[in-house]
């Protein structure tokens, strides 16, 4: 990787120089107060005008991308004492009746606003095609591709031409097996590239956003100018679909440097910083929420593939649930404490659940027949626990719920409706959520 | 390694077409016409016109030679009055070292895989990038060099490198198989680790278990003659688990392969290492090879003669040569991914068999024929890049993108610049599936030192922006930049808009320079320089 500073370093850290005079005030101002709540904090590390243009009465998400596949058991939908059911306990929580694993104490404690369905029955039992599914909504079908979710939701709710990144995915880990092929793919399908994520992570910033020290800041943009004359004038010479890709991705450029800022994990207070705990799932997940309070539509926040236990499931799980688990509970309570959980959607989930069973090596397999996923916020009902798996969790038992009528229920927590319809040349019409699923209206606020 | 150009081509001249010139004309081309233009005839489209010459010599230098031409070598072929001179500049590049240079640059991406730094320095360290380069060099039939990174025991000291193709993998030999199947059979077989494939379902779970089972005895070792792939006579048995739980042992099979027959002891019978199962190598300080060697049975009984080597192949060099395989994605050529053109594949499979896998026959005929020359833009109507009705763009490698900046500035390139390392990094994909641009790319291009470095430093006399500055009119500036960069005299537009960008910095003043080197940028990062069309 290039060296590059960190925005704090930099003298000019937002391309007008009224913000970055504005931002020093402020500084001055906090310091001299000694004590600056968490609320001015939020303002602080804001960029005012930013993040005034940008904020919508439009609603968020952010979604806890937990690739490889957490076990149920281990989490939403515990069955101790069984034969399937693993060495940890089961836990009270704040819903009369209803248990998690005692893996999850903190989420034990707010489980009146969050939503759990125990009863997700999926089809593709490998990584490459149940992500693929869980993170458009539907099966390929060919030759175009489903955007994403986090691409709908940006194109639907999110403001394009605010510089702050619409669609943002944290993913520190280059790797990831399937994921890392997956992450190869094509994110924004049919609706174009400038839908796609903008991708950061590992050092929490992201390279190559500050101007270099030997150009300044007008011969930047003016050559900038020049390259777009050049270059759009052969995208449309050629009517290149590639170009217009090329060029759309330095459209962005300008808005992402103003916004440098907003990817500086360093610049966070402290103690939210250790509240959230170590770690780039958990740290990703706070800069999810700093990004969401500063005008960005969707987050998607992943860490590889870690859940992915084949071997030693509980030894595995053990260090990674309560992560989660902290990690949930500090999300929700920060969206909530400032006011933006009703209008932030936060899903954590992955793409299927996992074996009852144990194989020779401890692990529990793949399982997409009877799984869990948790949701809170942003037009969901709290307090709602939805199907249920039989004794030994080997299938559901009441109420299946596919990823058709997830996704029918995500869209419609978020203002959008599932049934438009895309009416793609010489093809059958798509939809945005086939075969007419229906919402799960006891999820829906 | 400097390179001076014009002495460069005078020596291709020598080597490339007194050896191959008679070869160009009895190639089948017009075979590969004919089904593309049937299947035009089919769909009712009119294909996009032609190219000039001064479109088709950019195009096939980058294809070729993994770079944009010289002014020098543009004239040369512009100025060529033979009738056949597109085949004589075809021989010309086969038979140059850049060449080699430039597949190896690919090979090594489709093979390997990207890596970091020190993979690159490993691999050539450990010659297996000279050796690869020496296959292209020389030409060498695909099946036979398939057959020696498989087998991985150098027969030489000059065939060291193939064992590299294993030994980087480190005795993960399910990483082995994974990378096995696409890379010389054309399928992806990840997904029949835990069940067989569930949409490809020719694709079995025994397939991926027996793949595994032939390199499982492989172990790295390090010998007195460098790094070598051992193998045990004995273990490697295990079974495998379906879904269900139910087990089954991993034979040794393959797809599209009988299943090889080999004493499995039973369970609780202990295998003993004992050396009469071996045989000494026939070269001192090699390790000792099993008398029943499994991946010599791999070789033999699966690789060998395996139908699939020869059409992965022809698919991979199509999707390489036009953007687009006749199967794609290039690497998935199972049940779910029909070849556009079935009989085409089947032909060009064929007579790649029959010329005894020669790739250059291969590369001459694809790049001699009528739908390699066609215009990038696509016809109004038409959009189905299956149709091989215009040519598809596709985006530089980092290779070459770095020796095309360095050809647009320089003149000439080193094959070890910075700007190697520094673009792999960021533009890692060779035959990528898709040709969207990220924004960390732009942001990269923008903002990371490499190129505005790279830029900044060219500034010796005898580079573009210091002598485009001793030309006398803006018009004269501008059109020889445009040239040297885009291949292509400029717009008027083109000369008013750069013209007018440089005039505000006094004449022969640092400022002036500067802005020189931001033209340049804008024309080096904008499209028509970014993509082969």
């Amino acid at each position: 990787m290039s060296s590059h500073q960190t925005p704090a370093a930099g003298s000019q850290t937002c391309g007008s120089s009224e913000h970055t005079l504005h931002r020093r005030l402020f500084l001055q101002g906090s310091m001299a107060a000694g004590c600056a709540s968490v609320a001015s904090y939020a303002g602080l590390f804001s960029i005012p005008a930013l993040a005034e243009q940008t904020r919508r009465e439009g609603r968020k998400c952010i979604l806890l991308w937990l690739c490889g596949a957490p076990s149920q058991f281990e989490t939403w939908d515990p069955k101790p004492g069984t034969a399937t059911g693993g060495p940890f306990s089961a836990i009270d929580t704040t819903l009369p009746g209803i248990h998690v694993s005692q893996l999850m104490p903190r989420c034990a404690t707010i489980m009146d606003k969050l939503a759990v369905i125990r009863s997700m029955k999926t089809e593709p039992s490998e990584h490459f095609q149940a992500i693929d599914l869980m993170t458009r909504g539907e099966k390929p079908r060919p030759p175009f591709t489903r955007p994403l979710l986090g691409s709908v939701v940006a194109e639907q709710l999110g403001q394009l031409d605010s510089p702050v990144p619409q669609f943002v995915l944290l993913d520190p880990c280059p790797e990831g097996n399937e994921f890392k092929a997956f992450k190869a793919g094509n994110w924004a399908g049919w609706l174009g590239a400038e839908y796609g994520p903008v991708r950061a992570g590992g050092e929490y910033s992201i390279p190559d956003i500050l101007r270099p020290e030997t150009i300044s800041e007008t011969d930047h943009s003016d050559r900038e100018a020049l390259r777009r004359f050049f270059s759009r004038k052969y995208e449309n010479e050629q009517r290149s679909e590639a170009a217009a890709s090329y060029n759309a991705a330095f459209e962005r450029v300008k808005g992402l440097m103003s916004c440098a800022p907003l990817f500086d994990l360093e610049q966070l207070p402290e103690a939210d910083r250790q509240r959230y705990g170590p770690g780039a799932f958990a740290q990703h997940a706070l800069q999810a929420r700093h990004l969401i309070e500063n005008g960005s539509t969707f987050v998607m926040v992943a860490n590889g593939m870690p859940w992915d236990n084949h071997v030693f499931q509980h030894e595995m799980h053990q260090m990674l649930v309560p992560e989660l688990d902290n990690v949930l509970y500090q999300l929700v309570t920060d969206l909530e404490e400032r006011g933006l959980l009703d209008d932030t959607l936060v899903i954590a989930m992955g793409e299927f659940g996992r074996t009852p069973w144990l194989n020779e090596a401890r692990g529990r397999d793949h399982y997409p027949k009877a799984w869990s996923m948790a949701m809170a916020g942003g037009g969901i009902r709290g307090g709602v626990v939805h199907g249920a798996t039989d004794e030994l969790g080997k299938d559901v038992s009441d109420d299946p719920v596919d990823n058709r009528s997830l996704f029918a229920t995500i869209f419609t927590a978020l203002g959008i409706s599932p049934d438009e319809s895309y009416d793609l040349p010489d093809l059958p019409t798509f939809f945005r959520v086939e075969g007419d699923a229906t919402p799960l209206a006891d999820l829906l606020v | 390694m400097m390179r001076i150009l014009p002495a460069a081509i005078a020596l291709l001249c020598i080597v490339g077409v007194a050896v191959d010139a008679s070869l160009a004309a009895d190639l089948p081309v017009g075979q590969i016409d004919r089904f593309i233009e049937q299947k035009w005839q089919q769909a009712d489209v009119q294909p996009a016109e032609p190219i000039s010459d001064s479109r088709f010599v950019r195009r096939l230098y980058l294809d070729l030679v993994g770079r944009i031409p010289t002014p020098q070598e543009r004239e040369t072929f512009l100025a060529d009055q033979r009738p056949d001179k597109r085949e004589h500049l075809v021989d010309l590049l086969l038979g140059s070292e850049d060449h080699v240079v430039h597949f190896a640059d690919l090979f090594d991406t489709l093979l390997m895989g990207r890596g970091s730094d020190r993979d690159y320095c490993n691999r050539r360290e450990h010659q297996w990038r000279s050796w690869l380069e020496q296959a292209f060099r020389e030409n060498r039939p695909w099946d036979e060099v398939v057959q020696e990174i498989l087998l991985a025991r150098p027969a030489s000291p000059d065939e060291r490198g193939t064992v590299w193709f294993l030994y980087e993998r480190e005795n993960d030999h399910q990483k082995i198989a994974e990378a096995v199947a696409p890379a010389f059979f054309g399928i992806r077989i990840e997904c029949a680790q835990c069940h067989d494939h569930m949409l490809a379902g020719e694709i079995e779970q025994r397939h991926y278990w027996g793949l595994v089972a032939f390199f499982n005895r492989s172990e790295n070792a390090k010998t007195e003659n460098g790094p070598r792939v051992k193998e045990s006579a004995i273990g490697g048995f295990s079974e495998f688990a379906k879904l269900s739980g139910e087990s089954t042992p991993n034979l040794l099979t393959f797809f599209g392969a009988d299943v090889v027959d080999e004493p499995r002891p039973d369970a609780d019978q202990k295998q003993e290492d004992l050396p009469e199962l071996y045989v000494e190598a026939a070269l001192k300080g090699e390790p000792q090879v099993p008398k029943f060697s499994r991946r010599e049975q791999f070789v033999s009984h699966v690789a060998n003669g395996h139908p699939l080597i020869a059409r992965a192949f022809v698919n991979r060099m199509w999707a390489i040569l036009l953007g687009r395989g006749i199967v794609h994605p290039f690497d998935e050529m199972d049940s779910t991914h029909e070849p556009s053109h079935p009989e085409l594949l089947d032909w060009l499979a064929q007579d790649f068999r029959d010329s005894g896998h020669d790739i250059r026959r291969l590369i001459r005929m694809i790049v001699l024929s009528r739908h390699y020359a066609l215009d990038s833009r696509r016809p109004e109507g038409i959009d189905d890049p299956a149709l091989f009705a215009w040519s598809l763009e596709r985006p530089l490698t980092a290779e070459q993108l770095a020796r095309s900046m360095q050809v647009a500035l320089h003149g000439s390139f080193r094959n070890d610049h910075p700007l190697f390392r520094q673009l792999r990094e960021t533009l890692p994909d060779v035959l990528p599936e898709t040709v969207g641009t990220g924004v960390d790319a732009a942001l990269f291009l923008s903002n990371n030192p490499a190129v505005n470095t790279f830029i900044a430093e060219s500034d010796e006399p005898s580079h573009l922006i210091p002598r485009i500055q001793q030309l006398d009119t803006p018009a004269e500036q501008v059109t020889a930049l445009i040239v040297t960069l885009f291949g292509r005299p400029p717009a008027d537009d083109e000369i008013e808009r750069i013209a007018g960008f440089v005039a505000t910095a006094e004449p022969g003043s640092q400022a002036r320079s500067q802005r020189w080197q931001h033209v340049v940028w804008a024309l080096l990062t904008s499209a028509e320089f970014r993509f082969n069309h």
